[in-house]
């Protein structure tokens, strides 16, 4: 499938590492050490070289299918049955994903800021930006993100670099934090970070070469491998463990020990401006992806007739958990553990067996 | 013409949403606290002193350049039995909605401090308007007395007073950056135990109160030094009864004892906090005389920690750096053969009073408020194996050898001091 829209290797890896850099902004830190203890910090660096691996595998198989996406070697690999399977099991991923951090993001605004604002309310905010973002489309969104992520990234770095007067070396010892066994089995887990990773595998059309999505996927684990790096680092150079595992939204709490003299003192409103346009570009990003993705699946010609269906749906299952905690639970054991297998091991699997029906091609001409 | 309607809908949707209909708060409709003062509750649980900053004499000035002459605070006490309820309560007294957004300090008094206070640094950690940084002190006494004796002469706010008063440590090494941030994690650490400032009120009302009784003398120097003394001792008079110095020891969240101002200074170089302060030392020539000196941290601490069969040997290396400010005797130190003696007796004594206050955290204290488990724990490997260290129960057992090296760097506008020449003796 030719794609008319096409855009560069700026705005791809923009969208895909505030995708994927969203879940610093909430739990990630605190995950981290949660898992590894005073060695939280080392998960980051250890998931990264998972993600390698496992991108290193995709990416090469994904050699033969330039310019198709993950939609199109289902098909390819298994037929309409392959194709619909594949969309379905991506846009309920999407539909988790999304769902799951606007209820966050919604709770956390009104624990922050808008404390006496219903829920629905403040979620009307982030609907409105989905609605508006998935309206226009594609384009727009990456063109967006290529703009705002750089400033998302350098508010960021403002915080973590502003409490360097905070930082105490000895909270990283002991090195081993809670040992091995936690950073290496149970830290393998939490390589599900990186599956928003996935959405590149949608974008592949609009990527154009093989190249183009290799390098775009390479430079993303690393940029977004060094941003949850230093996000776990810092934090846990502030907050020792254990009461580093005691924040539900840590770089919140480090901008909120800034302080430079008299003059600089409440310096976490650069935190909630930062953390809303990250929220609303990721969301918009990702409900785009929602309809896209079923518009694909069931070859549907029109896409904006279906976006105020999904957003309702979208809308009332955010609403579903009863409050906070069970959405970080949910996140806890479902979006940091379980989604690596639909991101990163469905796709090797959907590709291998693409690449073994091409070279019979009887069979393709078959399933074509 | 669809794009242009789609962004004037936009905008329209957008300024609807900013307007903050529901948490909209005018700063006008607040009443900002100042101070949070905790006692013991006679009729409840909980004494809650607030101190509110009056914004009206807040914004105004003299002619003189002061304050407007009006009151700049004003004072609510009521019992409650938890902060949050008094909070609420509280909004039934003034007219404006109570806010702590812009607190300055939280007071505990000894009492409370001392029977412990986890269950309100646990409440205040939930509150999001309460900015972290804000300090935190004991009272020597009733946290109220302590918050109504405040009546800032110089500031046209109170909350400007309390914001500068809690950092005259940068320049007098008497108490210490102890904010409610690090007193959280520290009171919750496995290696470091929390320090509070101390507050206190003076007895005196006038000079004629002064007794050489209440005065502490801690060395040989035949009078007490400038940080021989703890909040409210401070042999003063004046219309300011309130002042702070030295601090308040914890373990965990109960206070356990108390630091005067040199041994706050000493606390301070040990964390390698300190940033400078001017101090008397009896001359080591002239025992009638003092030098004064003016003495900033020249590098950070270097802590090492042995553990040799569980026991916690400790070596500190404090390196100071120091400029003359006076000396009484008009002896010769700025040559090099006296400048080493003074060096010499200065680093002997803050060495000596810097290992008497560790075998006090150690052994009366028993609470490692220097954070020497920071440096214990880089030798093992993994946190159940420092959790089964135990490092708090072996702190007591520790053993302390302090290096202190100071070097005196410039002498001030003089170069040399000449006597001074009498008629009736010739030279003194």
């Amino acid at each position: 499938m030719k794609a008319k829209i096409t855009f560069g290797i700026w705005e791809a890896i923009m969208m895909l590492l505030n995708t994927i850099c969203v879940p610093l902004l909430l739990g990630f830190p605190r995950l981290m050490i949660e898992t590894g203890g005073t060695a939280g910090w080392i998960i980051p660096i250890y998931i990264t070289v998972l993600a390698v691996l496992f991108f290193t595998v995709i990416q090469r198989l994904y050699r033969n299918f330039e310019g198709k996406d993950i939609i199109d070697i289902a098909e390819i690999a298994l037929g309409r049955i392959g194709r619909i399977v594949t969309g379905i099991l991506l846009m309920l991923y999407i539909v988790f994903l999304v769902t799951i951090t606007l209820r966050e993001f919604t709770e956390d605004m009104k624990v922050i800021a808008l404390i006496n604002s219903p829920i629905s309310f403040v979620m009307m905010f982030f609907i409105a930006a989905m609605v508006f973002g998935c309206y226009f489309g594609i384009e727009p969104l990456v063109r967006f993100s290529s703009v705002i992520v750089p400033i998302i990234a350098l508010g960021f770095l403002f915080i973590v670099f502003g409490v360097a007067g905070n930082y105490d070396i000895n909270h990283l010892f002991p090195i081993l934090g809670n040992g091995p066994r936690a950073i290496f089995i149970d830290g393998f887990f939490l390589v599900s970070y990186f599956s928003p990773l996935v959405l590149l595998y949608l974008i592949a059309p609009f990527v154009r070469t093989h190249k183009i999505m290799k390098i775009t996927g390479y430079t993303t684990i690393l940029l977004s491998s060094i941003f949850f790096t230093l996000g776990t680092l810092c934090y846990l150079l502030v907050y020792p463990y254990p009461i580093s595992i005691e924040n539900f939204l840590p770089i919140y709490q480090l901008a909120r020990v800034m302080e430079y003299g008299r003059f600089f003192q409440r310096i976490e409103s650069v935190f909630v401006l930062i953390w809303a346009a990250s929220a609303m570009s990721m969301l918009s990003i990702g409900f785009y992806f929602v309809v896209y993705i079923f518009r694909k699946t069931f070859e549907l010609d029109y896409r904006r007739p279906m976006i105020w269906s999904f957003i309702i749906i979208i809308f009332t299952l955010s609403l579903f958990p009863p409050n906070l905690m069970t959405v970080l639970e949910l996140d806890k054991m479902y979006y940091s553990k379980v989604t690596w297998i639909i991101s990163l091991c469905y796709p090797i699997l959907i590709l291998l067996i693409a690449r073994l029906r091409s070279r019979n091609p009887e069979k393709e001409a078959k399933t074509r | 013409m669809k794009r242009i309607s789609a962004a004037v809908l936009l905008t329209v949707f957008t300024v609807l949403l900013l307007t903050g209909c529901y948490d909209g708060r005018e700063v006008d409709d607040l009443a900002y606290v100042a101070a949070i003062g905790l006692d013991k509750g006679v009729t409840n649980k909980l004494k809650l002193t607030l101190v509110f900053a009056v914004p009206s004499a807040t914004g105004g000035s003299s002619e003189n350049g002061g304050g407007s002459g009006e009151k700049t605070s004003s004072i609510l006490t009521l019992e409650t039995p938890s902060i949050m309820a008094g909070l609420s309560l509280a909004n039934n007294v003034v007219s404006r909605q109570v806010s702590i957004a812009h607190a300055k300090v939280i007071v505990f008094s000894s009492e409370l401090a001392r029977e412990g206070i986890s269950n309100y640094i646990n409440a205040f950690n939930r509150l999001r308007e309460l900015k972290p940084t804000i300090n935190m002190a004991v009272a020597r006494g009733s946290a109220e007395e302590y918050l109504k004796s405040i009546k800032p002469s110089m500031e046209s706010s109170v909350t400007k007073y309390f914001e500068l008063i809690y950092r005259t440590y940068k320049y007098t090494g008497f108490t210490a950056n102890t904010s409610y941030f690090k007193f959280y994690k520290y009171a919750k650490s496995t290696f470091i135990q929390p320090v509070a400032t101390l507050a206190g009120i003076t007895k005196n009302e006038s000079s004629a109160d002064f007794a050489t009784e209440s005065s502490i003398v801690r060395r040989n120097s035949g009078f007490p030094l400038e940080g021989e003394f703890k909040a409210g001792e401070i042999p003063r008079a004046g219309d300011i009864k309130a002042d702070i110095m030295g601090l308040a020891v914890f373990s965990g969240d109960r206070m356990v004892g108390e630091l005067d101002g040199e041994d706050t200074a000493y606390y301070l170089m040990l964390r390698g906090e300190f940033f400078q302060s001017t101090i008397t030392h009896v001359d080591p020539i002239n025992k009638d005389n003092v030098v004064l000196l003016l003495i900033k941290q020249s590098r950070n601490p270097v802590h090492r920690v042995e553990l040799s069969g569980g026991k916690p040997v400790i070596s500190s290396k404090i390196s100071l750096e120091g400029d003359i400010q006076t000396i009484q005797s008009e002896i010769n130190y700025e040559s090099p053969e006296l400048l080493a003696i003074l060096e010499k007796s200065v680093e002997d004594f803050i060495r000596k009073g810097m290992e008497e206050l560790l075998q006090k955290t150690a052994e009366e204290y028993n609470t490692d408020i220097i954070g020497y488990g920071a440096v214990a724990k880089r030798k093992f490997a993994t946190w159940q194996q420092w959790l089964d260290f135990d490092w708090h129960k072996r702190y007591p057992m520790a053993e302390f050898h302090v290096e202190v090296d100071l070097k005196i760097r410039r002498p001030g506008l003089l170069i040399r001091t000449m006597p001074i020449i009498s008629s009736k003796k010739g030279s003194v």
